[in-house]
């Protein structure tokens, strides 16, 4: 779980969007409630932003430098595929750099 | 051959047999007395057998009203010109009579105002009552047979309206309220075609009520409406009813201003012209007058306005019904800053020469000055803040832009240095406003209401008085118009109460609905997330959070703040100002100018030659919130949108479109080129944005977040608001904003 830590390294930003009562956002929903204080405490000052609205499809948006974005839509998702989602996300920040 | 033709061929002999009709008929009307005029007789007395109810039509009640019923074991059918309806148990007639459709003259009734029935106009025939009763004042009855369409009933309201134009001058044609006057309109309606009185009128001298409200006390029909206003809603004892019998008046008593924050209302709420605008005296005439449905940007409240301009003029700001969030209020601050939207207006690109002055020039050259010297400073010497009275569209394009640039240091006056946009109930109100009114025990921490949400103030005041609450106030000495207990002046109290060593711990504990309420002004200490987190104590320990109510709210400062975290303005670092090279100030005007370096570039883009135009090298000319389609959130997160009322002044453009030209010239083109694209890129960074008119409720409490290990310092809180009169760029062009402070601020 060692590209947990590395987040505000490649991210600028990174963005959950989720309804707050759909079915579909259910996991994101509980992978946000597991894993935002963890997140969170391993990247202070990375801006984790979840943003609720209702009758929005679940997505995850990672802003890198220079302005440039990548997302991944969340539904039907279990947890764990949402976690995998994230982690590919940052080694896409990782190849950016490169 | 066309219809038409045909048409005016049948038409001929009509028109022949209506000219040759004797002309005098359109010069004398004959006078007709109706017998029942004459003779009324309560309808009631006569038997009339009721008709079957199932063949009348259905009726909608008055403005489509919907009825809560609070209770349904407690509705009563009542019958109004026997139409029968169900209500709940202790409407009055007036209500019910609403609830069937029939809309009853009143002028005294109003429905946020208790009742007073002193005008009489409201009179109804109900049966097996010897005389008509006032249907304000009488409460419904089950089974009752309210009839308001009698003879009796119209012969009332025709005696009222004697008596009331009896004193009334003759000044339709010089009052402002002419076009809107209830008095005009009933007369009108049901009033009588001549009077009989002959003596002399009555007149009453004018009061002094401050540089907002005009007075002609001479018009005053004594509904007492505006003294019910004042003590009820304003909180202010100032308004009383001096004098009996025709020697009654409408007065302070001893010669005194009035000084609330809400006092622009009763101008609303006077159905006569004796009070009025004061600065809107003999400028226009209502019908002339374009009415565009917008949205208040001075406070985070969002209040929902109506602009009346004429012309590229806006004549005068009033308030639209909205029971979330402003019910039928707006302070005076929102009333009445309108007139600096035509001072102090930037109307042209400039920039500021070598010999410091401003040299007007083409967008196009202003815009390529801007885009080169962006381009040879550092990515991490970039820094852009957005201002007060920024819109979500601006905002997002200013966000996209530096960030294309490289640089992260972007974020919304007012919301401190290092702030945390992470969880949306972090910085919004989640009780809601409307929310506000179950409350029964209310903590204020480091906020003035009063001063920075005047509606929010009135809603606590609102439930202060319905629901007895407590109010517990931790800050700065004050002047809330509301009983309360004032705690302490800093985080020692929150300490106290978070130990629950504080007496008002219990309280809080023993609420049913408690609610917290944080100042936005905390944002700006050093140690904001040490105050946040005891502040989450409180809340977790007298279980203010539940998954039934959330009461811990925080109560935002200016128009942008709400969307400008939601888009998720956050600096990358805490001191990038005092390092910047090129700085871009989208209306700020509230940042400490002392803090950029000499050598920095200043790029002002904004409506105001306001306090930052000092500091600028380059002046780019924007809209302001009058004129122009952008999107706002307010403090509970419910997103709302303006309207353009007027044309923008001279040059100037939409804020996100100069960005988005910007960035063309710098040669990094941002994505979007109309308003739907932009919104549709907003929508992928915060979607509730774009939700109009809805508010999106945060979900994720703070129970999410990591404890924080910040030393808590223990200098006391601080005003945060000044001047309730002048917070920004507008209202401190504002002249009439400049009197009120000079007058009605407490010194
Ligand atoms: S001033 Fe207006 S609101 Fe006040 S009592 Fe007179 S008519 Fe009514
Ligand atoms: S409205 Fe009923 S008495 Fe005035």
């Amino acid at each position: 779980m060692a590209w947990r830590g590395c987040l505000s390294h490649n991210f600028k930003e990174l963005r959950i969007l989720l309804c707050q009562s759909s079915p579909a956002s259910l996991t994101t929903r509980t992978f946000v409630e597991k894993n935002y204080k963890d997140l969170n405490t391993l990247n202070p000052k990375l801006p984790i932003l979840i943003r609720e609205c209702s009758g929005v499809e679940p997505q995850l948006w990672a802003r890198y430098d220079m302005g440039v974005e990548r997302d991944v839509r969340l539904e039907g998702l279990t947890e764990e595929q949402i976690c995998k989602a994230l982690e590919d996300l940052v080694k896409i920040g990782e190849s950016l750099k490169a | 051959m066309g219809l038409g033709l045909l048409a005016s061929k049948a038409m001929r002999p009509a028109s022949r047999i209506f000219n040759s009709q004797n002309p005098r008929n359109f010069l004398f009307r004959t006078i007709v007395s109706k017998p029942e005029l004459q003779k009324p007789e309560t309808s009631a007395a006569q038997a009339q057998p009721d008709p079957p109810p199932v063949d009348l039509p259905p009726r909608t009640p008055v403005a489509g009203a919907r009825v809560h019923f609070p209770n349904p074991d407690d509705a009563i059918e009542v019958f109004v010109d026997g139409y029968p309806v169900k209500i709940p148990k202790g409407m009055t007639v007036l209500q019910a009579c609403e609830v069937a459709g029939v809309d009853i003259p009143r002028f005294c009734y109003h429905s946020r105002l208790s009742i007073a029935g002193n005008c009489r106009m409201c009179l109804v025939e109900v049966e097996k009552s010897p005389k008509p009763v006032a249907s304000c004042a009488m409460p419904a009855l089950p089974g009752m047979k309210i009839k308001t369409d009698t003879p009796v009933a119209k012969k009332a309201r025709e005696g009222v309206m004697e008596f009331l134009l009896m004193n009334h001058p003759l000044d339709c044609p010089i009052c402002d309220q002419g076009g809107e006057c209830d008095l005009q309109d009933q007369s009108m309606a049901f009033g009588s075609d001549r009077g009989r009185f002959t003596e002399m009128k009555r007149s009453v001298v004018d009061k002094n009520l401050g540089p907002l409200v005009k007075t002609v006390m001479t018009r005053c029909i004594q509904c007492t409406r505006c003294v019910r206003f004042a003590t009820e809603v304003a909180g202010v004892q100032d308004l009383g009813m001096l004098g009996r019998g025709s020697g009654e008046e409408i007065g302070t008593y001893v010669e005194k201003l009035m000084t609330s924050e809400l006092s622009g209302n009763v101008i609303d709420i006077c159905p006569v012209g004796a009070l009025t605008s004061k600065p809107f005296a003999f400028k226009a005439r209502n019908w002339e007058l374009k009415g565009t449905e917008s949205i208040d940007v001075t406070d985070a409240v969002g209040s929902n306005i109506r602009i009346d301009s004429r012309g590229p003029e806006v004549m005068r700001i009033v308030p639209r019904l909205n029971e979330d969030i402003n019910e039928e209020w707006i302070s005076d601050k929102t009333r009445f800053c309108y007139d600096g939207l035509k001072r102090q207006r930037l109307n042209d690109p400039m920039i500021r020469g070598a010999d410091g002055r401003f040299k007007v020039v083409s967008w196009r050259d202003a815009l390529a000055v801007v885009a080169e010297v962006a381009h040879q400073v550092k990515p991490e010497e970039i820094v852009g803040v957005a201002g007060k009275l920024s819109d979500a569209e601006s905002m997002m394009a200013l966000k996209d832009f530096l960030n294309r640039m490289g640089s992260n240091n972007i974020w919304c006056e007012g919301t401190g240095m290092n702030p945390n946009a992470d969880l949306r109930s972090g910085y919004l109100m989640n009780t809601s406003i409307a929310g506000l009114e179950k409350a029964d025990v209310f903590l204020l921490v480091g906020t003035q209401p009063r001063v920075e949400a005047a509606m929010v103030n009135a809603r606590i005041r609102k439930t202060v008085r319905a629901n007895q609450a407590k109010v517990g106030y931790i800050g700065p000495e004050t002047d809330l118009n509301y009983d309360h207990q004032h705690l302490g002046t800093g985080p020692q109290t929150l300490l106290e109460i978070a130990e629950r060593r504080h007496p008002f711990y219990s309280t809080l504990a023993n609420a049913k609905h408690p609610v917290i309420i944080v100042g936005a002004g905390l944002f700006e200490r050093e140690d904001k997330d040490t105050i946040f987190s005891t502040v989450e104590t409180i809340a977790e320990n007298a279980k203010v959070v539940r998954p039934d109510w959330n009461g811990l709210n925080v109560l935002l400062l200016n128009a942008a703040q709400a969307a400008a975290l939601d888009l998720g303005l956050v600096p990358e670092s805490g001191n990038s100002i005092e390092s910047a090279k090129f700085v871009y100030l989208m209306g700020a005007d509230d940042v400490n100018l002392d803090k950029i370096p000499g050598d920095a570039f200043v790029v002002y883009q904004g409506h105001h030659g306001d306090r930052s135009v000092y500091r600028a090298n380059v002046i780019f000319p924007a809209a302001a919130f009058s004129e122009k389609e952008g999107i706002y959130e307010n403090t509970e997160g419910y997103a709302q949108q303006t309207f353009p009322a007027v044309p923008t002044v001279g040059d100037a453009r939409d804020d996100w479109k100069i960005i988005r030209a910007l960035s063309e010239v710098a040669g990094i083109k941002l994505p979007y080129d109309s308003l739907g694209a932009i919104r549709a890129r907003i929508r992928t960074v915060a979607p509730n944005l774009v939700h109009l008119d809805e508010r999106e409720p945060a979900t994720f409490t703070a129970s999410l977040k990591p404890a924080s290990s910040q030393k808590i310092t223990l200098t006391p809180f601080e005003n945060v608001v000044e001047n309730f009169y002048m917070t920004d760029s507008i209202t401190r062009a504002s002249k009439i904003m400049a009197q009120c402070s000079a007058l009605l601020t407490k010194k």
